[in-house]
């Protein structure tokens, strides 16, 4: 095991070297020109000579190489260079904003584990019946509905009708409930269903049979045959689901002005401040890869059968 | 057979589904208990109310480290509330004392002196004084590429300590904007010489944003929000309000949100919400709404060096088929007037009695039949000698606004014949196609005061402002400029009255521009704020005339500014 995640820790530096390539190129063959978007920011009317300072202040004015070369040189060294709209270092913007971000999404990571695996158990544990049906619907109109829709309606009810939650910002605990349950609710509803998937076949297999044979309470049968196993798959899905987060929370804190580094990444965009664009996808490919491995970790010592690379009736 | 028969037995007898049942009321229990805690916590989350000594206000993004004499991302509105001029620019577009008490222009318009006020002093306690204001000059023209838009910057010769009250500005020729460049936002207003860098130059950087202004700068907290607190040392009227909190709120619908939901005080602005959620509030009998007096001209540049536009005829004929009155009624909803002529006639110079082009679609159809551009009873667009009369539109992609009206526009030149291609770009996409000139009709809206007529004008000399690319091809172009240079310089008040009358209209009649609309600020409050008006410009925000009211014991004098067409 130690191999393996140290295998896949050292993938990390060529994966970050191709990315870097690629995003650097990618940001550069585009038409837009920094420099423009720096004087529209700035209302200057961009003249040639207005243009060139703005080329050399934000050192565009060199070739792409030494461009390239220079960025990775401070890049390795944890120097990222500074945004080109605020001057400030990018890496410590992104620092500050980061934690907010992982706040709103650990919070909707809380709420989909808390409230799908007990919504998906009730669907599976009474399938066909109303419990499922409306669990089923849930799941249905959840998946099926926009983050940026929802976060409004959500507004509209719990901040403007009612006065309950605040409609935006960053504060108590009031005011992440609603941009955290608006980034939760797609991978809630995929999660009921997975969890009642699983469930429900886990319920059918032999080893729950032979464990009831066994004389097995009913509650060692739920908790460590039924119950375990059907975590595998959904674990899977939490993998991936807070890679939907981070993206998810770009347009939840838009909705909400929340403080995150998802709005400071579409702001960045929209500036085309290069060097936060770069920093914010370099760090974003390491999140996710950081993530997998721990789902991968995590995975293996659910399912033992991954971790001594036996076949699957090895625990039968 | 037996695990057969087992399994039978299990499923059969209700017995696995009596237990499921039992597993579901406790989980049932648990939720209950979760559910509960989540309304415990919404209850006890109180949204933070604002006192009454606190303004709070939403601004797109936080207002920057305050540099008085840079640009981005330093917030115009919040430069003015901390940083001051020597002169103001007046609703009436004249110019007033603020620093300067009084000045005295030489009879060579070559040397302005100015006497500066007294009782001045920057919000750390550093009198303002001459040298003070001399040491921000000399910063600013030592970073003079960075203000080459800027004609006076390039002007100034000298800046010259008379006595302590007493400051002199040397120009190496006459320039006659000199008071209004100097009644701009940025970038001469002046920063406490204690606030400046250890090498000088706030090209660099400052040490703190500390002028002399109303306001201060208290507190910033990046994505959240920026305080500003009352100067207490300040010197003209004192505001009633103690504190200003501007939230960072980028999206227009959340900021619709956040002022219904009475998270801030007041929208104000021209771009702070759409006319169509204004429509909202204003017919909410909870709220005052206004609009301001015309902060711009909302127009289309015509290239008269690209394309079909080239003709007059053409251009001309475009005039008439757009049924701007219809558009300023569907599309902006009424919270903009007509536009007949390119720049206000409330501006300086401005009020020629130009003679409006008006909706007439047949006169339209006239002048392209007369030009030659005809259509066959089978063809819905113009051509001649087998060039079809299509034109290409430019606007911002994600503007709504410009979208709806470029739809409006390209309907209306359809009934005429003319075929309209729309181009939605990126923001700094439309910038280059408006600098190179590639475009046949581009959105380019006027600056508004201060810098309207003279250095809205003096930009159209420029190659890299679609007004230049649009005039290019005018066969008086070079005597464009050259008025444009002369009015610039020149001291003699008729003579500029005159070139700016041959200037606006030659432009009104070879029919460059296609004025739309007349823009507005929007503004929008509840029924506890008083004294909200519009000052002069669109880049300040007069602040520190506003009251709520559980903390007036009576209106602060308002500064000079247009109180807003108040709608009940």
């Amino acid at each position: 095991m130690r191999n393996y995640i140290l295998k896949r820790v050292l993938i990390l530096i060529p994966l970050l070297l191709t990315v870097s390539i690629l995003v650097f190129l990618v940001l550069r063959l585009g038409a837009n020109d920094p420099a423009m978007a720096y004087l529209r920011l700035s209302r200057i009317p961009p003249t040639d000579e207005a243009l060139c300072a703005a080329r050399q202040l934000l050192g565009l004015d060199r070739p792409w190489a030494v461009q390239y070369l220079d960025w990775l040189w401070h890049a390795v060294r944890l120097d990222f260079g500074n945004a080109y709209v605020t001057g400030a270092p990018v890496l410590a913007r992104i620092l500050y904003y980061l934690p907010n971000t992982l706040y709103l999404a650990g919070v909707s990571l809380l709420m989909t584990i808390v409230l799908s695996l007990p919504l998906g158990i009730l669907a599976a544990l009474n399938k066909d019946r109303w419990p499922d049906h409306l669990t089923r619907a849930l799941a249905f109109t959840g998946v099926s509905m926009p983050g940026f829709w929802l976060g409004f309606l959500l507004v509209m009810l719990f901040s403007i009708r009612l006065g309950w939650l605040p409609p935006m910002g960053k504060g108590g605990v009031s005011h992440v409930i609603m941009p955290a349950f608006t980034l939760a609710l797609m991978s809630l509803c995929i999660n009921i269903r997975l969890m009642r998937g699983s469930m429900l076949e886990q319920l059918n297999t032999r080893s729950v049979l032979y464990a009831r044979v066994r004389g097995l309470s009913e509650r060692r049968v739920m908790g460590c045959h039924v119950l375990k196993n059907s975590l595998i798959p959904v674990v899977t899905a939490i993998g991936m689901h807070i890679g939907e987060m981070l993206g998810g929370a770009v347009v939840v804190e838009m909705i909400f002005s929340w403080p995150g580094v998802g709005r400071f990444a579409v702001s960045s965009i929209y500036n085309r401040d290069f060097p936060v664009m770069q920093c914010f996808i370099l760090m974003m490919t390491m999140i996710f890869v950081f993530c997998n491995l721990a789902v991968d970790i995590l995975y293996a010592w659910i399912d033992p059968r991954i971790r001594t690379g036996k076949g699957p009736d090895a625990c039968i | 057979m037996a695990f057969l028969q087992v399994t039978r037995a299990v499923s059969t007898d209700g017995s696995v589904w009596r237990t499921n049942r039992a597993i579901v009321c406790e989980w049932g229990r648990r939720m209950r208990i979760w559910v509960l805690a989540v309304v415990l916590v919404s209850a006890a989350a109180a949204v933070p109310a604002a006192g009454p000594q606190t303004l709070v206000y939403s601004w797109s993004g936080n207002v920057g480290p305050l540099n008085p004499h840079l640009y981005s991302p330093n917030q115009m509105f919040a430069q003015a509330m901390v940083y001051e001029p020597l002169v103001r620019y007046t609703a009436e577009g004249g110019i007033a004392p603020w620093l300067a008490a009084a000045w005295e222009i030489s009879a060579d318009r070559r040397i302005y002196t100015f006497h500066l006020r007294h009782e001045v002093s920057f919000s750390d306690g550093t009198p303002f004084t001459a040298q003070a204001a001399k040491k921000n000059f000399d910063t600013v023209i030592a970073n003079g590429r960075s203000h080459s838009w800027l004609a006076l910057v390039a002007v100034i010769a000298e800046v010259r300590v008379i006595d302590d009250h007493t400051l002199q500005l040397i120009l190496k020729q006459p320039y006659y904007p000199v008071l209004e460049d100097l009644a701009l936002v940025r970038p001469f207003r002046f920063l406490s010489p204690a606030a400046f860098p250890p090498g000088g130059q706030t090209a660099d950087g400052i040490r703190a944003p500390i002028g002399t202004g109303p306001w201060r700068l208290a507190e910033s907290r990046l994505g959240e929000y920026d305080l500003f607190l009352r100067n207490e040392r300040y010197w003209g009227f004192r505001p009633k309000i103690e504190r200003i909190r501007v939230k960072v709120i980028s999206d227009p619908n959340t900021c619709a949100v956040a002022f219904q939901a009475g998270e801030i005080d007041l929208i104000y602005g021209d771009d702070q919400i759409s006319p169509f959620t204004y429509m909202l509030f204003r017919g909410d009998r909870r709220y005052s709404s206004g609009t301001s007096p015309p902060l711009a001209t909302r127009a289309l540049a015509l290239n008269s060096a690209h394309g079909p536009t080239r003709e007059i005829a053409v251009r001309r004929a475009i005039q008439h088929a757009v049924d701007k009155e219809a558009l300023v009624k569907g599309v902006l909803l009424d919270t903009e007037t007509r536009a007949d002529t390119l720049l206000s006639p409330t501006r300086p110079y401005c009020n020629l009695g130009l003679t409006p082009r008006g909706h007439d679609p047949a006169l339209a159809e006239r002048l392209l039949d007369d030009a030659g551009w005809r259509r066959t009873d089978d063809e819905r667009f113009r051509s001649k000698a087998g060039r079809p009369l299509s034109l290409d539109l430019c606007f911002i992609g994600k503007s709504a606004l410009q979208k709806s009206i470029a739809e409006v526009v390209q309907a209306d030149l359809q009934q005429v014949g003319i075929r309209v291609l729309l181009k939605g770009v990126e923001e700094d996409m439309f910038g280059k196609y408006q600098k190179e000139g590639a475009f046949h009709m581009i959105f380019n809206d006027t600056w508004g005061p201060p810098y309207e007529p003279h250095a809205y004008c003096s930009s159209m000399r420029v190659p890299s402002h679609a007004d230049y690319q649009a005039q290019a091809g005018l066969p008086m172009k070079a005597d464009i400029d050259a008025w444009i240079a002369r009015v610039l310089v020149s001291t003699d008040e008729n003579e500029r009255r005159r070139l700016y009358r041959e200037i606006l209209s030659t432009l009104h009649d070879q029919a460059v521009y296609l004025p739309i609309s007349y823009t507005t600020g929007l503004m929008v409050h509840g029924p506890d704020l008083a004294g909200v008006a519009y000052g002069p410009t669109r880049y300040e925000i007069a602040f520190e005339a506003m009251v709520k009211k559980q903390a007036a014991t009576g209106l602060s004098p308002a500064t000079e500014g247009h109180h807003a067409q108040l709608h009940p």
